[in-house]
C-alpha cells in the first residue's frame, strides 16, 4: 500500500526504494564536455545477451550521418573478430584528424589536441564574398569556394555562413548533400571514371577496380601523397568514348581497359616522379 | 482599324530592332565560297579536335588561303563515334576520324582541288562502301532534324549566326502580336509535350502558371540532366544555346515571367561556359535584359549550377537546389505551377522543350503535329549509346521503331555482337528486348512496355551484358542516389539492391525474386518523388523480359552472361594457348604461371577475375567458364 499525504497523492519514499537504488550510484552534477572540438570517434558494434550484434544494417546511420563517415557493406556471414579497442584508438589518433570529420561531433577522443583546423588563404577567398554580396546562391558560392581552395576547407564554410547569416548547420548540410562538393582536400591528379550506363557496360567497374588496386586506395579516396584521388562520376556524357576516364577538368581518356588504367598511373607517376 | 495600324506599327519597330542586332560582317560565312565546318564538341574535343583544327589552319596559313577559306567550330555534328569530324563545304564532304596528319592532304585535294580523299572517306558498315557527301551517311539521311537543324552548321559561340538563319524571328513575331494567350493556344495546339520523361502538355502547364497570382512568375529550364547514358541537353546547351535562350523569353513572355533560371549540370562545363556567353551577347544586343526589341518589355536569365545530385533533375527538388537548399523533393499535392521557386508561381520545362518552342512559332501548330503519332507529336532526340555501331545524336520523328533507330541509323550491332535489348529511360526506365524492335516509340507505348521515355537516353546492350548486373547498376545508382528524405525510396531501393546482389552472388532464392517484385510495387506506391516512383522499373523490365536470365542466376546458380564474378571463373584452353605470356605479364596478381611458348594455367586461389586477361589474349585463349559446372551438369541431367 502506497503512503499518501493529505491531499491523497502518491508519495514515493526517498531512500531504500529499488528507483533510489539505481540513481544514487549516479552522478547528476552538471558537467561541461572536456574537449568541444572536432576530433574521430570510434564505432562499436553493440551485442545483445545472446551474444549476437544487435545492428541488422538497416543504414539509417549511414544515411544520417552529415559527414558521411559510416559505409554499410552487405556481409551474409560477419565474422565476430574480437575487437582490440586500443589498437583501433591508437590507429585512429594516428590518422590526422582536423579534416577528417567535419561535424563539430560530440565525440571526443581526448588526448590529443583533435581540433586542428588547417589555416587556409583567406586571399582566395575574396571573390566567393564578392560573389555572395552580388547576391549569387549558397550552392554557386560553394561552387566558387570548391573552384578556389579544391575542396571546401571548413574554415571556408564558416566564413560563408557568416556572411550569408546562415546557421553553419544549414551550409554544412548543403554542402554535404551534393556528390561533387569535396569536404577533404583532393590530390593533385583527380581521376574520374565515369560510371554511366554505356561506360558500365563497356566495363568501366573493372577500370575503376584497376585504379583502385594501382593506386591502393578505395573509390573516393586520396593516395598520402596527395597525388592523386580517385572517384566515379554518374555520366560526363561522353558515351561513344565508352568507358570514358577524365583526369583533372581538360583530358578525357576514351575507350579504357583495365591495363591501359594501370598504364596511365604508371605514366602520371613517371612524370612526377 | 487603329488597333491594327498600332500593331503594325509595333511588328516593325521590333522588325527593325531585330535587324539592327545583327552585325552580319560577324556571322560565320558570309562572303567567302569555302567552308570547311569542325565539330568542336566536347567528343570531338576529346578524341584530339584541337589537333586537327590546328593543323588545318596552319595548312591554310603555309597555303595563304586563310582569307578565302573559313574554318568555323561548330557544335556537335551528332556522329560522335567517328570523331573528329570535318566538313568541307560547298560540296559537303564529309571525314570522320580524322588525325592531324591528313589535314594538308585534304586541303590540297578538297579545297584547293575539287576532289575527295578516298582513303579517308566515312565507310559504310554494312557495306564497305565509301560515301563522300555529309547528306548521304545512313546516320544523317536516317533523321529528321528540327530542334538540332541548325547543329553542326553553325559557330555556338557567335550570337549572329544564329540571327542570320532565322534566329529570334520567333520572338520577334510573338512581341509583335502581342498576345502571350495566343502563343499558349498555339503551343498547346501544337501539342507539345515535356522532353524531360513524363511528357506533361507544355501549353496546358503555361496556362496554368500564367492563371496562377503570384507576386513574380518565374521560369526555369532544366538542364540537371542526370540521367546516365543520356546527352541530348548538353547537345543543345553547347551547340545552340541560342535555341534555348529563344525558347525560354517566348515561354516567359507568354506565362508572364521577368525573370528565370537555367539549372544545369556541373560535369558539363562546355555547356556552361557557352551558355553564358550566350546570354552575354544577347544581353549586348538587347535581345535580354531590360528593353528586350525595343518593346520595354523586361527578362532576364541567371545559370544556376547543380552539383552533382540526380534527384535534382525533379522539378521541386532542382527549385530547392536554386534557394540554396539540400535538394529534397516535396509533395506534389503543392503544384510548382502555383508555389514553385520561392513560393511563386513557376513554369519548369526541360531544355529540349524549350528548344522546339522558336520552331513551332516559326512554322506553325500544324507543320509541328504533322510529325510524330497520335498521343506524342514532333520530334525526339535520343543518344543512343553502348554495343550500337554508331553512338551519337539521332533525332527522328515520334513513333519511330526502335528498329529504325538502332538499326538503320545506329547502324546496327557492333561487329560479331547480337541484339539483346535496350535501355530506354535511364535508371527510371526499363530494358525491352528484341521482340520489341519494331514498337514505334511515343510516351504511351513506352509505358505500356514497363520502361519510359525518359530523357531519350538509349543504351543497346548485347549478350555479354548480364541483365541481372545491369539491374543491380542501376539500383546501385538509385540507392546511392535518393535523397533519403522518404522510407520507401531510400530503404527499399537499399533492400532491392542487397536482394539483387544477393542473386548476383550466387546466393538468391526464388523466395528473393518473389520479394523483388513485392519491394517494387511498395516502392512504387510509397515514394513521394518520382525518383523512388519509377527507381524499380529497371527490375521489373528485368523480370518481365528476362526471368530466364535471372532464374538462371537463383537455381542453377550460373550467370549466362558470365558477368557475375562469384558464378564464373577464367581457365585457358589449352588448344588456343600458345604460350605468348601476354596475360602473363598483365597479370596484376600474378595468377599466371608457365613458361614462354608453353601452356599457361591459372590460379584461381590469386584470380581476382579482372578480366585482364581475356583481354589482352589475342588469341581467344582464356574462356570464362561457369565457376560451378557439376551443379548446372546434375540440373541438365
Amino acid at each position: 500500500m502506497p503512503k499518501r499525504d493529505e491531499r491523497g497523492t502518491t508519495v514515493t519514499e526517498p531512500k531504500g526504494s529499488a528507483l533510489y537504488e539505481v540513481l544514487k550510484g549516479i552522478d547528476f552534477e552538471r558537467r561541461e564536455l572536456v574537449d568541444k572540438s572536432r576530433g574521430v570517434g570510434l564505432f562499436d558494434l553493440v551485442k545483445d545477451k545472446g551474444g549476437s550484434y544487435k545492428c541488422y544494417a538497416c543504414t539509417l546511420c549511414e544515411r544520417t550521418c552529415p559527414v558521411d563517415c559510416i559505409e554499410i557493406d552487405y556481409c551474409p556471414e560477419f565474422e565476430e573478430l574480437p575487437f582490440d579497442r586500443e589498437a583501433e584508438r591508437a590507429l585512429a589518433l594516428a590518422t590526422l584528424p582536423g579534416e577528417s570529420c567535419g561535424a563539430n561531433a560530440a565525440c571526443v577522443m581526448g588526448e590529443k589536441p583533435a581540433g586542428f583546423v588547417p589555416e587556409i588563404d583567406m586571399k582566395l577567398f575574396d571573390p566567393v564574398v564578392a560573389g555572395i554580396r552580388g547576391g549569387t546562391g549558397l550552392v554557386e558560392a560553394l561552387h566558387a569556394t570548391q573552384d578556389a581552395y579544391g575542396y571546401l576547407p571548413r574554415m571556408a564554410l564558416e566564413e560563408i555562413a557568416g556572411e550569408m547569416h546562415l546557421p553553419f548547420s544549414r551550409v554544412f548540410g548543403v554542402a554535404s548533400f551534393y556528390a561533387q562538393f569535396r569536404l577533404t582536400p583532393v590530390g593533385k591528379h583527380v581521376i574520374s571514371v565515369c560510371m554511366g550506363t554505356a561506360c558500365h557496360v563497356a566495363g568501366a567497374p573493372l577500370v575503376a577496380e584497376a585504379f583502385s588496386q594501382e593506386l591502393d586506395i578505395p573509390v573516393g579516396g586520396t593516395t598520402p601523397d596527395l597525388l592523386f584521388t580517385l572517384e566515379t562520376v554518374n555520366c560526363i556524357g561522353a558515351c561513344a568514348l565508352a568507358p570514358a576516364v577524365r583526369v583533372g577538368e581538360e583530358v578525357t581518356h576514351a575507350r579504357m581497359t583495365p591495363q591501359a588504367a594501370r598504364k596511365l598511373v604508371a605514366q602520371l607517376r613517371k612524370k612526377e616522379a | 482599324m487603329a488597333a491594327a495600324r498600332t500593331g503594325t506599327a509595333r511588328q516593325t519597330r521590333i522588325k527593325k530592332a531585330l535587324k539592327a542586332a545583327l552585325r552580319p560582317e560577324l556571322a560565320t560565312g558570309s562572303d567567302k565560297s569555302v567552308k570547311i565546318r569542325v565539330c568542336a564538341g566536347s567528343t570531338c574535343n576529346a578524341t584530339g579536335r584541337a589537333a586537327v583544327s590546328d593543323a588545318l589552319a596552319k595548312e591554310l596559313d603555309k597555303r595563304s588561303l586563310s582569307d578565302t577559306v573559313e574554318v568555323v567550330l561548330t557544335g556537335c555534328h551528332g556522329l560522335c563515334q567517328e570523331g573528329p569530324i570535318a566538313v568541307v563545304h560547298p560540296k559537303g564532304v564529309f571525314y570522320p576520324r580524322l588525325k592531324a596528319r591528313d589535314m594538308a592532304e585534304i586541303v590540297e585535294t578538297s579545297v584547293v582541288g575539287d576532289d575527295v580523299v578516298e582513303r579517308l572517306l566515312y565507310r559504310d558498315p554494312a557495306t564497305g562502301e565509301a560515301i563522300a557527301l555529309e547528306k548521304d551517311v545512313p546516320f544523317y539521311a536516317g533523321q529528321t532534324r528540327v530542334v538540332r537543324k541548325l547543329n553542326g552548321t553553325i559557330d555556338p559561340t557567335s550570337i549572329d549566326d544564329y540571327l542570320s538563319r532565322g534566329g529570334y524571328a520567333a520572338l520577334a513575331k510573338v512581341l509583335g502580336e502581342d498576345a502571350p494567350e495566343a502563343v499558349i493556344d498555339l503551343v498547346e495546339a501544337a501539342g507539345l509535350r515535356g522532353r524531360g520523361g513524363a511528357g506533361f502538355p507544355t501549353g496546358t502547364k503555361w496556362r496554368y502558371c500564367r492563371a496562377n497570382p503570384g507576386e513574380k512568375h518565374y521560369i526555369i529550364a532544366n538542364g540537371d540532366e542526370g540521367d546516365p547514358g543520356a546527352f541530348m541537353d548538353r547537345a543543345i546547351l553547347e551547340d545552340n544555346p541560342h535555341s534555348l535562350v529563344e525558347g525560354m523569353l517566348i515561354g516567359a513572355f507568354a506565362i508572364g515571367a521577368d525573370e528565370g533560371y537555367v539549372y544545369v549540370r556541373h560535369e558539363y562545363p562546355l555547356a556552361v561556359s557557352r551558355l553564358r556567353h550566350a546570354l552575354e551577347q544577347a544581353r549586348e544586343r538587347g535581345l535580354l535584359g531590360e528593353d528586350i526589341l525595343g518593346t520595354g518589355w523586361k527578362f532576364d536569365l541567371k545559370i544556376n549550377q547543380g552539383a552533382g545530385a540526380f534527384v535534382c533533375g525533379e522539378s521541386t527538388a532542382l527549385t530547392a537546389s536554386i534557394e540554396g537548399h539540400r535538394g529534397m523533393p516535396r509533395g506534389k499535392h503543392i503544384r510548382t505551377v502555383a508555389h514553385g521557386l520561392w513560393q511563386q508561381p513557376t513554369d519548369l520545362n526541360n531544355v529540349e522543350t524549350f528548344a522546339n518552342v522558336p520552331w513551332i512559332v516559326t512554322n506553325g501548330a500544324d507543320a509541328f503535329r504533322a510529325l510524330g503519332t497520335e498521343g506524342s507529336k514532333g520530334t525526339k532526340i535520343f543518344s543512343l549509346a553502348g554495343k550500337a555501331r554508331n553512338s551519337g545524336l539521332v533525332e527522328v520523328p515520334m513513333g519511330a521503331t526502335l528498329r529504325e533507330v538502332i538499326f538503320d541509323v545506329g547502324g546496327g550491332m557492333q561487329e560479331g555482337r547480337e541484339f539483346k535489348a535496350v535501355q530506354l529511360g535511364g535508371p527510371s526506365g526499363g530494358c525491352l528486348p528484341a521482340e520489341l524492335l519494331d514498337t514505334p516509340i511515343d510516351f504511351e507505348n513506352l509505358t505500356r512496355y514497363g520502361s519510359m521515355m525518359g530523357s531519350g537516353g538509349m543504351v543497346v546492350v548485347d549478350d555479354t551484358t548480364c541483365m541481372v548486373d545491369f539491374a543491380k547498376f542501376f539500383f546501385e545508382f538509385t540507392a546511392q542516389e535518393s535523397c533519403g528524405k522518404c522510407v520507401p525510396c531510400r530503404i527499399g531501393t537499399q533492400r532491392v539492391l542487397e536482394i539483387l546482389e544477393r542473386i548476383a552472388a550466387g546466393e538468391g532464392t526464388e523466395h528473393d525474386v518473389e520479394l523483388l517484385e513485392q519491394l517494387s510495387d511498395d516502392i512504387i506506391e510509397g515514394s513521394l518523388c518520382q525518383l523512388g516512383g519509377s527507381a524499380p522499373n529497371p527490375v521489373l523490365t528485368t523480370l518481365r523480359y528476362f526471368r530466364d536470365e535471372v532464374m538462371a542466376h537463383v537455381v542453377e546458380k550460373r550467370c549466362p552472361a558470365k558477368v557475375c564474378r562469384p558464378l564464373i571463373k577464367y581457365t585457358i584452353d589449352p588448344d588456343a594457348c600458345n604460350g605468348c605470356h601476354a596475360c602473363f605479364g598483365a597479370c596484376p596478381t600474378n595468377a599466371i604461371s608457365g613458361e614462354r611458348k608453353q601452356l599457361h594455367t591459372i590460379d584461381q586461389k590469386l584470380c581476382i577475375k579482372c578480366d585482364t586477361c581475356r583481354q589482352v589474349c589475342k588469341f581467344d585463349a582464356v574462356p570464362v567458364v561457369d565457376a560451378q559446372p557439376a551443379l548446372v551438369e546434375g540440373r541438365a541431367q
